[in-house]
């Protein structure tokens, strides 16, 4: 008799364990983001988000996601917040989401500095951060598995492309000198720091010029005077789109001439700048080569052409976001998103980190090939290096020129 | 490098001193803080942009159109919103509350109506090209701006010295219950001044493109901190001290980006810091306000 009862608490308890196991499916997945509306990083936000919800309502128009754990489809609930470019803002809402909303998935803002505050808040709540472009280097680190960036590669790697070709075409072709002039923050600091250390390494090319000015500089006309002083062959200027279209205005207003000029918006965001910079400004200015301009083979979601379409058609030209990198780095989260839901075991954390990490390598999308650093750093996506040469009479096009095996054009270099 | 700082640091000044110049104007005639300032002054830029991109309009043609419509959009609000924070206990303050609460919802609207994205004006429209002053490079759109901002300094000072209406408002400058006590129209004076004031914000952002690079409606708050920093160098309530106080800025800044680049967003607040601490009065002090 007391065997019997035994046998049948035993019976008992291993039900209940499975009961446990195999929770409900929820009536809708709950992804938590944050954009800024207003404020100095809104023009590289908001695309991100008009791409994100892109995805979303394309995937609940098809009734949901397949999520692996309960082996159907849910449809997505958005919860976005607007942090208007606070890091304080932010790092309530990272808080709110997590800890009221009870989020399934958490998706960073835009940038390094918005996602800077979200990264530490994250890993106290071991709640797994998708972070969208927040390249900064210091938030990966091997003691926190809940962040893994998505759509652009970690800063510390990003430009070695526009050091080897100075190093290779650019020697070539005599340039001996470059000065380096950033904006003083995570984003473009790292970036800064790397390519210093590049250009230190490969020692072809001579620093001559070498300062941060805050990311609120708007502008740059003395510090274009005063670079010239130093007569560098190259010119790197690494800031963000409102940096960039002061910088490139000044440049031409000061009618100083370089032999290799680079600007990171100019191509990422290049129809935001070619608006308010103009064509000849930009004629034969250096710069990233985003996937909003490169056309990758894609094996999961949409070509770049299907989602400029699909962009045109959502957002039509003359609505308040622009179409650019940003747009595809948004739908692109949102890809990783649908394949991660689709094979994770759970919606536990670490299960959501491990069906992300398996993606590794193998998630090729219109952004490249998704490769991960054991932690979280994207090194994979690697934008190859550009040129804005003439096309027609009034416009510009966009060539990759570096790495030989990604171009489509041929380098110019000023005399 | 030294005497290119300085003299691009001299022009670009004046051009600060046309951000500052309206702010200070109605602090001295009604003692108040407008923190919309910069949200005016974002509008002018908003106009400019639209004139142009909509009509094909000349910038400096857009400048006179602004100073029309900017003075008639300050004339009401003055009565909507300034008489009756002067009869407040302590209208200093509520004026920092009211006209910041005003500039939040000067850059909600326009960010709903408009969107965040950067907007700008050609740069050819005011000349492409460098202009060499004593052998530095300076662009020629801030030779533009500089002689409007010394066109505006003239004009407001043959405004408050050479008509009768200045000579009113030099009064309510003065002392606003004794300007009352001798029949004097305080509040028309006062929202004539006003209006002037909303108009020079407004000349300014029309030039804002061509010095900042382009328009954004958060830029207001930043706008405003400068802007502030400019008037209290000056002399808070001295309209012409603003061109001492853009000037100061204006060469200050050029350093900081010379010699320490990393450091000159504090410059705005290291120069209020130094001046309330050393001569809170202002450079020119109550002297010349009162002369």
């Amino acid at each position: 008799m007391r065997s019997k009862a035994l046998l049948l608490g035993l019976l008992c308890a291993v039900a209940a364990q499975t009961a446990r196991a195999q929770p409900p499916a929820p009536v809708e997945i709950k992804i938590g983001a944050l954009y800024a509306s207003s404020g100095p990083y809104a023009s590289i936000s908001m695309p991100v988000a008009a791409g994100f919800r892109l995805w979303v309502d394309q995937t609940n128009a098809n009734g949901g996601a397949e999520v692996k754990a309960f082996g159907k489809k849910i449809p997505i609930k958005l919860i976005a917040y607007d942090d208007q470019s606070s890091t304080a803002t932010a790092a309530t809402l990272y808080n709110q989401l997590i800890t009221q909303d009870h989020v399934d998935l958490l998706i960073a803002d835009s940038g390094s500095v918005l996602t800077s505050v979200g990264v530490p808040i994250a890993k106290e709540h071991k709640q797994f951060l998708f972070d969208v472009s927040g390249t900064g280097a210091a938030f990966f680190t091997d003691d926190n598995p809940y962040v893994a960036l998505m759509a652009d590669p970690v800063s510390t790697i990003w430009p070695h492309y526009i050091s080897d070709f100075l190093a290779d075409e650019g020697a070539k072709a005599g340039i001996k000198t470059v000065a380096i002039l950033f904006s003083t923050n995570d984003f473009t600091g790292t970036q800064a720091a790397a390519l210093k250390g590049f250009f230190e390494k490969d020692g072809k090319v001579k620093i001559v010029y070498y300062q941060g000015v805050p990311t609120t500089t708007s502008n740059y006309t003395v510090l274009i005077n005063n670079i010239a002083a130093l007569n560098p062959d190259a010119v790197l200027e690494l800031g963000y789109v409102g940096n960039d279209i002061a910088f490139l205005r000044n440049l031409q207003d000061s009618g100083n001439q370089f032999r290799f000029v680079f600007s990171i918006y100019a191509g990422v965001e290049k129809e935001e700048i070619e608006k308010n910079v103009g064509v000849s400004a930009l004629t034969h200015i250096y710069t990233y080569v985003p996937p909003s301009n490169y056309e990758y083979v894609p094996e999961v979601g949409m070509t770049q052409k299907e989602f400029h379409a699909a962009w045109d058609k959502k957002y039509p030209p003359g609505s308040k976001v622009t179409f650019g990198a940003n747009a595809v780095y948004g739908y692109m989260t949102g890809l990783v998103v649908e394949r991660a839901l689709a094979t994770a075991k759970s919606l536990d954390q670490m299960d959501i980190h491990d069906a992300v990490f398996a993606l590794s390598g193998k998630l090729k999308t219109l952004d490249g090939t998704f490769v991960l650093r054991k932690d979280g750093a994207q090194i994979g996506e690697v934008t190859p290096l550009g040129q804005l040469q003439p096309e027609g009479k009034d416009d510009l096009t966009l060539v990759a020129v570096y790495p030989p095996d990604m171009a489509n054009g041929k380098a110019v270099i000023g005399k | 490098m030294l005497i290119g700082a300085i003299i691009a640091g001299i022009v670009f000044g004046l051009y600060y001193t046309l951000v500052g110049l309206g702010l200070n104007l109605v602090f001295g005639v009604m003692r108040i803080v407008n923190l919309a300032h910069g949200d005016f002054l974002m509008l002018g830029g908003i106009a400019a942009w639209w004139l142009f991109t909509t009509l094909g309009l000349h910038p400096l043609a857009s400048a006179g159109l602004v100073i029309v419509a900017f003075v008639l959009v300050g004339l009401p609000l003055y009565y909507l919103v300034v008489p009756r924070l002067l009869r407040s206990r302590d209208s200093e303050m509520l004026s920092l509350i009211l006209f910041f609460g005003l500039s939040q919802m000067i850059e909600a609207v326009t960010t709903i109506g408009l969107g965040s994205t950067e907007r700008s004006l050609p740069p050819r429209l005011l000349g492409v090209g460098p202009i060499i002053l004593f052998g530095t490079r300076l662009p020629k759109a801030w030779i533009f701006s500089a002689a409007a901002s010394a066109i505006a300094v003239l004009l407001v000072y043959l405004y408050l010295y050479r008509t009768r209406l200045g000579t009113l408002t030099r009064a309510v400058m003065v002392s606003r219950d004794e300007a009352l006590a001798t029949g004097i129209d305080v509040n028309f004076v006062s929202a004539v001044a006003f209006g002037i004031s909303i108009a020079l914000a407004g000349v300014a952002g029309v030039f804002a493109p061509f010095i900042l690079g382009s328009i954004t409606p958060n830029m207001g708050v930043a706008i405003n901190i400068t802007a502030f920093a400019v008037i209290v160098v000056g002399t808070l309530g001295n309209p012409l001290g603003t061109l001492l106080g853009g000037i100061i800025y204006g060469v200050s800044l050029m350093l900081m980006q010379t010699y320490l680049s990393s450091w000159a967003n504090l410059l705005p607040n290291l120069l209020l810091i130094a001046v309330l601490l050393v001569r809170p009065e202002g450079i020119l002090g109550r002297r010349v306000r009162r002369a």
